[in-house]
């Protein structure tokens, strides 16, 4: 450095770096917040610039040269090998013929920014336009122009700008904003159509502002940028999101998300409607869901949501849900388990579709496979019967014929006479049962109307008088007179019919017959019953057999085992049931179910 | 010499009434005993085993009756004094002619005979010839 008493204009003490170079670079002044600027040890070293910026300090020789103000933005390699840019201010000292002072400033933080600021412009696609009302001018970036697809010397007018956008409503809602601005000043951010030069359909997003001189609009300028791909993806996105929720309403299926790690549940519209509840007392978490679930099938559904957490199993599952009415209904469950890289379960998504109807339909439909399975049984077992009886009356008349062809005494063949007689009796009785049985298979459902109780056990009893009279039995009814049921008329007589005689077939002897019929009118059936306090039957050994054809529980003279076999199919028929509870020694009580 | 027996068990009045005259001409001086289900025969037999009385050497029992049937007997006879399944010739008599009644039959190695009604003479000639 050249001693600095030869300059009037001593820096040393200001906080700014600068130092002052004659025009052949050679340093003559500097401040002492130079060396600290430019990582020197202790003091300045530095001779000429050459010594701080190498070669391009003969770019700054040639700028000296012609003794004007310049600025320059410079890059050096910082000590830790860093990239560092730096801006040289050159003034002229105007009483110092041919000296420059230079100020320097770090702008590498704001370099890096611009520079970042460019690369994300080119990679989002961004260009800039402006428009100069006043010289009627426009300018359009590079990438206005890359997204155009003109050359880069293309050169734009306000008119052709617009020609760009798509005809139709692109360029009528183009045409309205840049008019609003003009006249307003009103910004616009806008997403159209333009047809670039090479005939392609872009999607782009257009942003202008308003330049305004005493309210008038000079100008505007704003940003153009290219988002076809994204707008594309965001419209199929949309397109499948609408086919998808036209698909999931008309499915009536209720979408769920599940926050395992923060236990928190999100249900869309139809979930609550598919449960019941009110959105306001949902709380989003886990618990609220469990809270919902029939308290039958509570256990099951957590335990299938903890197994598909756990990986074990995939969730598909069925529960019961009680909605806010009490109500209950059947819902379908499906759930799909998200893991973390380390395969912990952090989410579920599922769906939830209520399946009562189908559920319903399929226990009806079990319930009538279950009546057609025994009613099968009960005929297989009808038809070996039968066949038994017709067989046993029929050998005995072959029997007896035969034996009347033998050499007997006159009043052994009278016997043998009179016995083919009942046997041909007992046949006809059994053709006529036959004949019962195969109507009531064949009963038609229309037959079912409504048929008042209470009238019809009167008419019922009205025929029994004379044995009920001979056993003198004491029969308490607790029945309604308005009281209806469900029923065919004459198979609920029958019923009736075939239940008292049975009463008063098995009482004992030992004490007096008392009968009492009730009846009880339940949510979806009545159930009418009849109590007495005769022999009993041994359920235990005969429950199965009960209902069974000519099966009999006692050694009585009129027991034909035919009874409870009708009245069975008769309930049956009539989309009833009958159940019985018996104890030996105390009476038996026969349950009969008709659904309301 | 002790009058041989044979038990009839068959809950019809009228077969059991037309098989005893039937019986008594191919068993003449064979004393016939009615009994209407297989609970009374089996009491009755179980008496007899006890008390030393005389079994039956003839059986003929029926399948369908009331209280306890055919089958149910011959299940309750397994686990009852062996006497009563060495003296007793037990020939089944039925109106079924269903298979499985009859395989059933050959089940029970205490079973003589399968007869199915009608009953007729030859049937009991057969069954006396195998009674010899």
């Amino acid at each position: 450095m050249k001693t600095k008493t030869s300059s009037k204009y001593s820096l040393k003490q200001s906080a700014i770096p600068t130092l002052v170079v004659d025009k052949d670079i050679q340093i003559w002044e500097c401040s002492d917040a130079l060396s600290h600027f430019f990582e020197q040890p202790t003091e300045f070293t530095f001779n000429d610039l050459c010594d701080i910026f190498g070669e391009v300090s003969i770019e700054f020789k040639h700028k000296l040269g012609k003794k004007k103000y310049f600025t320059e933005t410079v890059q050096l390699i910082s000590k830790t090998g860093q990239e560092r840019w730096i801006k040289v201010n050159a003034y002229p000292i105007f009483d110092k013929e041919g000296f420059f002072q230079l100020s320097f400033d770090d702008v590498t933080e704001e370099r890096i920014q611009y520079s970042l600021g460019q690369k994300a412009k080119e990679l989002a696609k961004v260009g800039s336009w402006s428009v100069d009302l006043i010289n009627n001018t426009i300018f359009w970036s590079d990438m206005t122009k890359k997204i155009h697809g003109v050359p880069l010397d293309f050169v734009p007018d306000l008119e052709k700008g617009i020609d760009f956008y798509k005809e139709g409503d692109d360029r009528a809602r183009i045409i309205e904003a840049v008019s609003e601005c003009i006249e307003s000043g009103k910004s616009f951010d806008v997403e159209l159509i333009i047809i670039t030069a090479t005939g392609k359909e872009k999607w782009i997003r257009s942003i202008g502002a308003a330049e305004r001189v005493n309210g008038k609009t000079v100008g505007f300028k704003g940003v153009f940028q290219d988002i076809d791909e994204k707008k594309r993806s965001r419209l199929e996105y949309e397109t499948i999101s609408n086919r998808l929720r036209v698909g999931i309403e008309s499915a009536n299926v209720g979408v769920w998300d599940y926050d395992i790690v923060n236990n928190e549940l999100f249900w869309d519209d139809k979930m609550y409607d598919l449960y019941g509840v009110d959105k306001n007392d949902f709380n989003g978490v886990y618990e609220a869901w469990e809270r919902s679930v029939h308290p039958d099938d509570k256990e099951l559904a957590a335990t299938e949501v903890e197994l598909a957490i756990q990986g074990k199993k995939e969730f598909n599952t069925e529960f019961r849900v009680i909605k806010n009415d009490g109500s209950i209904e059947y819902i379908h469950a499906e759930a799909k388990v998200f893991n973390d890289k380390n395969g912990v379960a952090y989410r579920l998504i599922g769906a939830n579709t209520n399946v009562t109807r189908m559920k319903r339909k399929d226990e009806r439909l079990r319930q009538l496979l279950n009546i057609t399975e025994k009613q099968n049984q009960r005929l297989l077992e009808f038809t070996k019967i039968v066949s038994h009886n017709l067989r046993s009356n029929s050998s005995n008349i072959s029997m007896l014929s035969g034996m009347l062809n033998q050499d007997l005494p006159i009043e052994d063949q009278k016997k043998f006479i009179q016995m083919i007689q009942t046997s041909s009796e007992q046949l006809d009785e059994i053709i006529v049962q036959l004949n019962e049985i195969a109507k009531i298979q064949a009963t038609d459902k229309s037959e079912i109307i409504e048929i008042p109780i209470r009238a019809t056990i009167n008419k019922v009893l009205e025929s029994l008088n004379g044995l009920i009279l001979e056993s003198d039995a004491k029969i308490k009814i607790a029945i309604d007179e308005k009281l209806r049921v469900k029923g065919i008329k004459p198979y609920l007589t029958s019923v009736f019919i075939n239940l008292l005689t049975n009463s008063l077939k098995y009482r004992d002897l030992d004490k007096r017959l008392e009968l009492e019929i009730n009846s009880k009118v339940l949510k979806n059936q009545t159930v009418i019953s009849f109590k007495d306090n005769g022999i009993g039957i041994d359920l235990k050994k005969h429950r199965s057999k009960l209902f069974g054809m000519y099966k009999t529980f006692h050694n009585h003279k009129d027991s034909k085992g035919i009874g409870l076999f009708i009245t069975k199919n008769h309930m049956e028929a009539m989309d009833g049931k009958i159940e019985a509870e018996s104890t030996v020694g105390k009476g038996t009580t026969f349950n009969l179910y008709f659904k309301n | 010499m002790e009058e041989k027996k044979v038990f009839l068990v068959d809950d019809d009045l009228i077969f059991r009434t037309a098989a005893t005259v039937l019986i008594k001409q191919i068993f003449p001086g064979y004393q016939i005993s009615h009994f209407e289900n297989g609970l009374e025969v089996y009491e009755k037999l179980i008496d007899l085993s006890e008390n030393q009385g005389q079994l039956p050497d003839l059986m003929f029992l029926d399948i369908n009756m009331p209280v306890m049937n055919g089958w149910e007997l011959l299940e309750e006879l397994k686990s009852a004094p062996a006497i009563i399944r060495d003296q007793v010739q037990v020939h089944i008599l039925t109106s079924s002619i269903a298979p499985e009644d009859m395989n059933l039959s050959k089940t029970y190695n205490f079973i003589d005979g399968y007869v199915t009604k009608p009953l007729t003479q030859q049937d009991l000639h057969r069954v006396a010839e195998y009674a010899q």
